[in-house]
């Protein structure tokens, strides 16, 4: 597993030396000094977030809400990561956590609350909140993380989408399939997707690959508590789909595979990386969807990793492993890779923090994600995509395609 | 034609788990004069107690199990809270409903993670073929048990000395009270009931052709409101027409979405309001509900 230790390696010489002799933190945009004779110039400067040796991030998540499971887990993700490293090694990353219960006024309050105390937001959770906040994180010069793949996040300054937004990922999703034999020109496809930002992104990457290849897509939209698939996926055998395109959450997935199953429907499902959750695979369609369903994702799956997999389950025992937690442990890698590279800068400010966040480029995460090339404003971050299949692993899915390009998808990234 | 009698098929078979729903409304409001609005996590209760004691003590025993959790919720509400409060003004005892749903949805949403839980019906994913229609097993034995249940509920509301105590409290209560009628035994009684139904409810619910237990099972109780609404929330017979027609028009109206796209996107989601909002304008106490009547 990485540790985000490839610029540690760089600055920890200086950086030590610097914070040896000055403490390193001082609460005012200045550089602290004093015997060490020419190290002013290495001097890290702090503004807001950092007292002593320890660095405070927000996180924002929900761990009461609808999303309370997927909160959940990428906090622990989060978590795991801190207590295991440190930026320049030397600063202890202490996380503030608080529950948003999913709801964006619930976010705006809070995040005024933890806002004076924290130098940068690991942890975002929900387009809508990250949406609500966004004039705060731009006038507060807040580097911010979200756990969301909405292409309208990007816009967002300082904002980070990890991996490629939901129209690039459903491209490359598609690409597989027609490299596989499994879509062709000129077929129809059926995209049941959820309406707001995620399904319409999704639905905008379905609609694109149908231009250039000249599919027929079959939108059905739906909203996120809809549970029965029937009515969607009736109309689409009686349409006669050639695949059927998911944007929406597990428990759809269930839904359609049980009606697909039913209805005698033996075409693959194409699934957004929100679609699929390891229960999926003890329930009634579990084989049918071993068989059927291919899941385009920024995240690697668990049986990639099975270091991080020791170490959750030691860390966590009595949990499920889903890709949440894979997901916040990246996260935390990538931060520790803006703040290490602001601490070599020497500035710990937010506006250091989030001039490094800018010039970060071909971000690595030792395979945790698919590789990112930067974070432009409307860009979606990463043209990638592993594909996945549920399969009986920890995790309960698998590996099938290592990150690689569509050909559609550089067109789409902006 | 296979794809609208197909539409019609799995709209009947949700329509009888609404009617199952929104007839516990129904007994409810009319034992006890309340809105209940705690029907959505008692649904999810009485799924997830199913789900995570099948495993353990199996599929038959958890469902009884299942059932008594939900009863006994309903029961606990009724006694500790409803019961309390009786006399307050109606709308209060609504909101009442509503804080203890938001408190038992909370824990039950942290405790079912970030998974899908899924009760292992012997039936599965089974489904049958009914002229060229199929229709998933669990959502027939869901049509056939509701049907028995409701006949049941309307002989014993019609024959029974609870279901005539329970009328004659409805009818008036004060009355009733003073013909020795034990209100708070009959309320008692109603809230059981209901908790029974939606129990019921919640163990096909969670069957295919919409597999596992997750956050969104609540939201089907709340569907269930315009099936109450339109029959007439003190109809019992309207329940079940009421949710018969909900679960028609959602099926009808998500399936012909593309033809109905004038309309826009996810009509389906809107329809079944659609239909409450026409029905109540041309018969402002739903279908079957008792007319108020004001003499002056």
């Amino acid at each position: 597993m990485r540790a985000g230790t490839r610029l540690r390696g760089a600055t920890v010489l200086a950086a030590a030396a610097v914070v040896a002799v000055s403490g390193c933190s001082t609460r005012a945009p200045e550089s602290s000094g004093g015997g060490g004779g020419g190290a002013e110039a290495e001097d890290v400067t702090t503004d807001v977030g950092v007292e002593g040796t320890t660095i405070s991030l927000g996180v924002l998540t929900d761990l009461t809400g609808v999303f309370a499971a997927l909160g959940q887990d990428i906090t622990n993700g989060n978590t795991l990561y801190w207590d295991e490293n440190q930026v320049c090694d030397t600063y202890d990353v202490e996380l503030v956590v608080q529950d948003t219960g999913y709801v964006p006024q619930t976010g705006v309050q809070l995040y005024s609350a933890m806002e004076p105390d924290v130098l940068a937001m690991q942890q975002t959770i929900g387009s809508p909140i990250n949406t609500a906040l966004a004039p705060e994180f731009e006038s507060d010069v807040m580097t911010n993380f979200s756990s969301a793949w909405a292409r309208t996040l990007t816009e967002i300054p300082g904002t980070g989408v990890l991996g490629a937004t939901y129209d690039v990922e459903l491209a490359n999703g598609y690409q597989y399939l027609f490299d596989q034999g499994l879509l062709a020109d000129g077929d129809t496809v059926g995209h049941i997707y959820f309406e707001g930002e995620y399904g319409e992104n999704g639905l905008a990457g379905s609609e694109a690959v149908a231009e250039a290849r000249g599919l027929t897509v079959i939108p059905a939209q739906i909203k996120s508590t809809d549970q029965d698939m029937s009515a969607q996926v009736t109309q689409f055998a009686a349409e006669g789909v050639d695949a059927i395109v998911l944007t929406t959450a597990p428990t759809q997935t269930a839904s359609a595979a049980a009606v697909a199953q039913a209805s005698g429907l033996d075409v693959p499902i194409l699934g957004s990386n929100p679609v699929f959750a390891p229960g999926l695979l003890q329930g009634p369609s579990a084989q049918w969807l071993k068989d059927h369903l291919y899941v385009a994702s920024p995240i690697t799956s668990w049986d990639t990793q099975p270091e991080l997999l020791e170490a959750y389950q030691a860390a966590y025992p009595n949990t499920t492993p889903s890709l949440g937690v894979v997901f916040g442990y990246a996260m935390g890698d990538v931060m520790n890779q803006v703040l290490d590279a602001a601490c070599e800068s020497g500035d710990l400010t937010r506006e250091g923090v989030q001039t490094a966040f800018g010039e970060l480029s071909d971000i690595d995460t030792g395979g945790l994600l698919v590789p990112i090339e930067a974070f432009e404003t409307g860009v979606s971050p990463s043209t990638q995509s592993f594909i996945l299949r549920p399969a009986d692993v920890p995790g309960g899915a698998e590996l099938v395609q290592d990150a690689f390009e569509g050909e559609l998808s550089a067109d789409l990234a902006g | 034609m296979n794809q609208f009698l197909s539409l019609l098929l799995n709209g009947i078979s949700l329509g009888a788990i609404y009617a199952l729903i929104a007839l516990g409304f129904v007994i409810i409001f009319k034992a006890s004069e309340v809105v209940s609005f705690t029907h959505g996590s008692l649904l999810l209760l009485g799924a997830y107690s199913i789900a995570r004691l099948s495993d353990s003590i199996g599929f038959l025993p958890a469902v009884l199990v299942g059932l008594l959790v939900t009863a006994l919720a309903a029961l606990l509400v009724e006694r500790l809270i409803i019961n309390r409060l009786r006399g307050a003004p109606v709308i209060s005892l609504a909101i009442v409903t509503i804080g203890v749903d938001i408190i038992l949805l909370t824990e039950l949403i942290r405790r079912i993670g970030p998974d899908i839980l899924n009760v292992p019906h012997p039936w599965g994913g089974d489904s049958v073929r009914i002229g060229g229609v199929g229709i998933s097993e669990n959502r027939l034995i869901a049509m056939g048990v509701a049907g028995v249940l409701i006949v049941a509920f309307f002989v014993a509301f019609k024959y029974s000395s609870w279901g005539v105590a329970m009328r004659a409290s409805a009818e008036d209560g004060e009355a009733a009270a003073l013909m020795g009628i034990r209100q708070g035994r009959v309320s008692a009684l109603a809230w059981i009931v209901a908790g029974v139904l939606a129990g019921v409810a919640a163990l096909f619910l969670v069957g295919a052709p919409t597999p596992g237990v997750s956050a969104a099972a609540y939201t089907v109780a709340l569907r269930a409101f315009p099936a109450a609404i339109l029959g007439g929330l003190d109809s019992t017979g309207g329940a079940l027409v009421g949710g018969l027609l909900i679960g028609i028009t959602e099926a009808m109206a998500a399936g012909y979405q593309e033809q109905l796209s004038f309309l826009g996107r996810g009509f389906g989601e809107v329809a079944p309001y659609v239909v409450m909002i026409i029905v109540l304008l041309v018969r402002p106490s739903g279908l079957f509900g008792t007319k108020e009547l004001t003499r002056v």
